[in-house]
């Protein structure tokens, strides 16, 4: 209803939507780059996306599909501007929302930021999307076979990195 | 193949809740924004557009009078009535010109197939 709502260009049907999708969105975007701020400015692009967008929605029903599609487009758009200062910079902003990350959040991007760009895309939509491969595999263009040997790499880099988390779980609160 | 428990709680742990009043007032002020530009982009184009026509109304009117004297005129005299009448249809500029654009059109189809 609210998605519908939206559609037909009611503001506050939408700020509604983005309340109860931002933290999804946000961790999404977060889990893909080590820099909070850049995540939040792409995860802000996203919303503003499926806002003039929305009209094309045809089936309501499917917004989170359709809205995360948006989040990796926007994230492979901006991986493909290599903007590799972009990513490095450590602005004011970002060191500021860094240090509101949980340490656990801080290793697990940290990590993550090790991995190529679609070994980690894998990952992060494996293990934080929990889609399945050939959902993985239709969302970023990659072949199956590709994307089951990214998951399967950086899964074992990424034990490798977070081992204390992984062998005493209680580290990780 | 499954992706591995331990690394799938870990993702689960580290779901952040967030400050949303910020993040939420950036996207409406982004909104708002672009809705102000698109107003503004599409009044300019209207004043351009109410400009173009003032600056052009006459030349369009004089063109069009001249057109609609030039395009009946007849390419050959015929001086027997019913055969004028007959071959009005084709014996005119405007049909010169219709028969020029099909021959043009035809022969760039041709070419380009």
């Amino acid at each position: 209803m609210l998605v519908g709502l939206a559609r037909s260009g009611n503001r506050d049907a939408f700020a509604e939507i983005v309340n109860r999708r931002q933290d999804w969105i946000r961790n999404l975007m977060r889990r893909c780059c080590r820099d909070p701020a850049l995540a939040d400015d792409l995860a802000q692009q996203v919303f503003l996306q499926a806002w003039r967008s929305l009209r094309q929605l045809d089936d309501a029903s499917r917004f989170g599909p359709w809205v995360k599609r948006i989040a990796i487009n926007a994230w492979l758009q901006h991986k493909r501007r290599n903007d590799p200062l972009r990513d490095a910079a450590a602005s004011d902003e970002a060191q500021a929302a860094a240090r509101e990350t949980p340490a656990l959040a801080m290793d697990l991007d940290r990590a993550l930021s090790a991995l190529a760009d679609d070994v980690r895309l894998c990952i992060v939509l494996a293990y934080h999307e929990r889609m399945t491969h050939a959902e993985i595999a239709d969302f970023t263009g990659l072949p199956a076979g590709t994307v089951k040997s990214h998951i399967r790499r950086g899964s074992a880099r990424l034990q490798e990195a977070l081992a204390a988390y992984l062998e005493t779980g209680e580290e990780a609160e | 193949m499954t992706i591995d428990s331990k690394l799938a709680a870990l993702f689960d742990q580290a779901r952040q809740t967030f400050d949303r009043d910020v993040f939420l007032a950036g996207i409406m002020r982004r909104i708002d924004r672009e809705r102000r530009r698109s107003i503004l982009v599409w009044s300019c184009m209207g004043l351009v557009l109410v400009a173009a026509c003032a600056l052009l109304a006459v030349p369009v009117t004089t063109a069009a009078s001249m057109a609609s004297e030039l395009l009946p005129v007849s390419l050959v005299d015929i001086e027997t009535e019913w055969l004028r009448l007959l071959l009005a249809p084709i014996n005119s500029v405007a049909a010169a010109i219709a028969v020029g654009v099909i021959a043009i059109r035809k022969f760039f189809g041709r070419i380009s197939s």
